[in-house]
């Protein structure tokens, strides 16, 4: 099956409502109720066609923003500038490949398979988080990267922890225990060059400059330019929109990056004393456009490396098969029964 | 060879002896050796954790209560009389928090078939003292765990990374004197 019908034709599972079924506008009002009392949707009930393609979309950007989010940070894993250093990428680069993995089972829920997932993904014809597509040229960038891109992932998925599709929220809970370490990691490892060599100061201050906006951008559009953001909150798949989560991101972040000596890259921040919020400067969103289109620095690169090490794995994967095979065919598996 | 899909396991965890298995996911594997190595790095990276039980996904009857209540027809079928007894055990969640496990195993029932086994549960009353969302039914033969051995293996190495907990990085995170002698601890 195709994993994003654009027009609800077709049904993708027997337990999802088309807006032409006769009982569609009670099975909704029941839905909308269940939601609003703060139930979790679980799969098997009936949910409308229009939840279950944002779910699918969603879900699977994510997933996939997962899988390739290992990529800018694996690169340095051979360059850690110590063997603690290195411990602590490889177990986050670990966890990245486990986020995918919860992330892929929550859409396999929805009845699209794994498989058809990763097909896309290989395939250039999935969308994943534009911050991925930008190079990392220093240990300073993987240090931002896990302050920054992960302070501001670790924001939007505690909102969707609150999600009230019950395998997604799962995922997001699970994920956010874990995260939260990544996020510590990489302000330790700021914090340690912020207060090191001039050097070492001026990597700090050269990642921020290069990553803030595009950790900015992760957010995804503002509310208004965003179409999808009424359904998703009207269900509660997501609690909170795009600009007021990009808000709680600056006004918490701003201060931290100020203590340890880091200037912001934006001419035109300030502080309203009315509000208490930090106000940014116009973001380019031409430039995000254009990443997300295939046109950032790494694009190419990143699916380049995503095939490679895919086609580099089949041998791993046909010695894995193999191996079953012939355990089979010698033994039954040992099995428990409790 | 074709890239194909390999089936779909899902994985029960226990974190401490004692303590229900619970549903937290599922892993795809060539068979269940493999996919309880693949459950364990999927699901395991940080402790605790005491034993893994895989049950390939097919085998396992998952229904909501709404799934039932829309489709009453779900306990009809027709049970050959001698189909053998086997045992099932009962996964359950009956409750709205925010979790990471979908279900939490609740006990065991003697049935012929899986729903055979949903409609005694339903019946007896034992597993529903408070409203029930999501069932799981896994018959006994179908799991494949981990054994009392494969704890120092499988799961006791992740106790030593410490660096992997949020915790470890706790209050100290600017205090540059003890960042650089945990540098010089692993070193």
């Amino acid at each position: 099956m195709s994993a994003f019908p654009r027009t609800p034709n077709t049904r993708p599972l027997p337990n999802v409502g088309l807006p032409t079924d006769p009982d569609y506008e009670q099975r909704l009002a029941e839905f909308e109720a269940r939601i609003e009392a703060g139930e979790k949707i679980e799969p098997g009930d009936w949910m409308p066609y229009e939840y279950w393609r944002q779910l699918v979309r969603m879900i699977s950007q994510h997933a996939h923003s997962e899988v390739v989010g290992m990529l800018p940070e694996g690169a340095w894993i051979t360059r850690a500038p110590s063997l603690r250093r290195k411990l602590i990428l490889l177990a986050k680069v670990q966890d990245e490949a486990g986020h995918g993995q919860y992330l892929y089972h929550a859409v396999e829920t929805l009845g699209v398979d794994r498989g058809t997932l990763i097909h896309q993904l290989l395939e250039g014809k999935a969308k994943y988080s534009s911050v991925f597509n930008y190079p990392t040229l220093t240990w300073a960038d993987v240090a931002m990267i896990g302050w920054l891109v992960d302070g501001a992932a670790i924001k939007n998925q505690t909102m969707l922890a609150h999600c009230s599709y019950g395998p997604y929220s799962r995922a997001m809970v699970r994920i956010c225990a874990e995260e939260t370490f990544h996020y510590k990691q990489g302000k330790e490892a700021i914090t340690l060059y912020a207060q090191g060599t001039p050097r070492q100061r001026r990597w700090a201050q050269d990642a921020l400059d290069r990553w803030w906006w595009p950790a900015l951008m992760m957010f995804g559009p503002h509310d208004k330019d965003s179409p999808n953001t009424p359904a998703l909150m009207r269900w509660k798949i997501k609690t909170k929109s795009n600009d007021t989560l990009r808000q709680e991101f600056v006004n918490e972040i701003i201060p931290e990056l100020m203590a340890v000596g880091l200037e912001i890259p934006d001419p035109d921040l300030r502080y309203d004393e009315e509000t208490g919020n930090w106000l940014i400067g116009p973001i380019d969103w031409a430039e995000f456009w254009q990443v997300i289109r295939g046109n950032g620095l790494m694009n190419q690169a990143r699916m380049a490396a995503r095939r490679q090490a895919h086609e580099e794995g089949q041998w791993v994967r046909e010695a894995v098969e193999a191996y079953a095979r012939r355990h089979q065919a010698r033994q039954a598996p040992e099995k428990i029964a409790a | 060879m074709p890239d194909t899909e390999w089936p779909r396991y899902e994985v029960f965890k226990q974190d401490r002896p004692n303590r229900p298995h619970e549903a937290v996911g599922t892993v795809h594997a060539p068979d269940p050796e493999m996919a309880l190595l693949n459950a364990r790095d999927v699901f395991v990276r940080r402790p605790a954790c005491h034993s893994l039980w895989v049950a390939p996904q097919d085998q396992v009857l998952t229904m909501t209560a709404l799934e039932m209540e829309l489709n009453p027809a779900w306990a009809e079928e027709t049970v050959p009389e001698d189909a053998p007894v086997r045992t099932f055990h009962v996964f359950t969640r009956q409750h709205q928090r925010r979790t990471m496990v979908a279900a939490t195993h609740v006990g065991q029932i003697q049935a012929r078939t899986h729903r055979e086994a949903l409609r005694k549960a339903l019946e007896q009353g034992e597993f529903t003292d408070r409203p029930v969302y999501l069932w799981m039914i896994v018959p006994a033969d179908a799991i494949t765990g981990s054994r009392e051995e494969d704890v120092e293996s499988l799961f006791r190495p992740a106790e030593e990374k410490h660096y992997r907990d949020q915790s470890y990085y706790s209050g100290r995170v600017f205090d540059k004197k003890a960042l650089k002698r945990r540098e010089r601890e692993v070193a």
